[in-house]
């Protein structure tokens, strides 16, 4: 499950990094895309703006099959507060940028599985696949517009996993 | 009407928040800094044992708030910290703000119980902080 996850998440960092390369975010002291793992991370106070931020969730398991399969909730969750040039009157658009950044980063709706505890990354011999996102109505506090989109990721258990 | 006198920086403030920090029974505080990753994709999936750092700063206070915070009943603390202290550890550290250094602050050790940062203020005068308060929440333990 755990290579699924990584799988999944570094899929995305790579797309985004095609998609909006200036998208960055700055932790532990690396400018990285702007794309992390909460569980991953440092406790957040509060989410960083501007920056997607995957949530794991939900696990559910299907053994009734030659291989079992399982499939997991991520939920993606990002906010912004515009930009200061704007002072913040363009937040609406900005956070559509980001539902289009997301839109585009999901597709297509699967990634080979890695093992990411190798080095160089071993890919394994099945794929990571998802559906599509279900998108959140837009949460406004204040000055701040959020908003969480969900997908199920599912990915088949190899040996050895 | 705002006051543009001009006025010569003064270490003051600093030196009185000092000094009242270590007659209220200061103490050192330590915070866990990481260092910058090299290999982004196995520490970005939680996969490398980042190198940690412990900075020390002192002196610092730590007071207890009121108890109106519930989320899962872990005590909430302020803890005032000497910005004379934080500016020498910025220095040797060669960070560009004291902001900085928080963000690289994973967790906050005083007498051996950790806490995490849950927000960071700062007091000023003449235009200079004299102290930076952390507000912290006590951590949980973590498997060794």
């Amino acid at each position: 499950m755990q290579n699924a996850k990584d799988s999944f998440y570094m899929a995305l960092r790579t797309r985004l990094t095609e998609i909006n390369p200036q998208r960055t975010i700055l932790v532990r002291g690396a400018v990285r895309p702007g794309i992390l793992v909460e569980e991953a991370e440092a406790p957040f106070s509060q989410f960083p703006s501007d920056v997607f931020v995957l949530r794991w969730l939900c696990l559910a398991v299907d053994m009734n099959l030659d291989s079992t399969m399982t499939g997991e909730q991520c939920e993606i969750v990002y906010q912004t507060c515009g930009t200061q040039s704007f002072g913040g009157l363009d937040r609406g658009r900005a956070l559509s940028a980001m539902d289009e950044e997301l839109m585009a980063m999901i597709q297509p709706f699967y990634t080979p599985k890695l093992n990411y505890a190798a080095t160089p990354p071993a890919a394994m011999l099945t794929r990571v696949f998802w559906d599509e996102p279900v998108f959140s109505p837009i949460v406004t506090q204040r000055d701040r517009l959020s908003r969480s989109a969900t997908v199920l990721v599912y990915s088949y258990e190899e040996q050895g996993e | 009407m705002s006051d543009t006198a001009p006025r010569n920086p003064s270490g003051a403030p600093q030196m009185l928040a000092d000094a009242l920090l270590r007659s209220a029974s200061g103490t050192t505080a330590l915070l866990r800094v990481t260092g910058t990753n090299t290999d982004t994709s196995m520490s970005e999936v939680g996969l490398v044992a980042t190198t940690f750092a412990d900075v020390p700063v002192s002196p610092v206070l730590m007071r207890k708030l009121r108890p109106t915070w519930q989320e899962n009943g872990e005590s909430k603390w302020e803890l005032l910290v000497s910005a004379t202290s934080v500016e020498q550890q910025i220095n040797t550290l060669d960070l560009p703000s004291a902001q900085s250094l928080f963000a690289m602050t994973l967790a906050v050790t005083v007498a051996g119980q950790d806490y995490l940062i849950e927000s960071i203020a700062s007091n000023e005068a003449f235009g200079q902080v004299y102290l930076y308060r952390l507000l912290l929440r006590e951590a949980r333990q973590q498997a060794v």
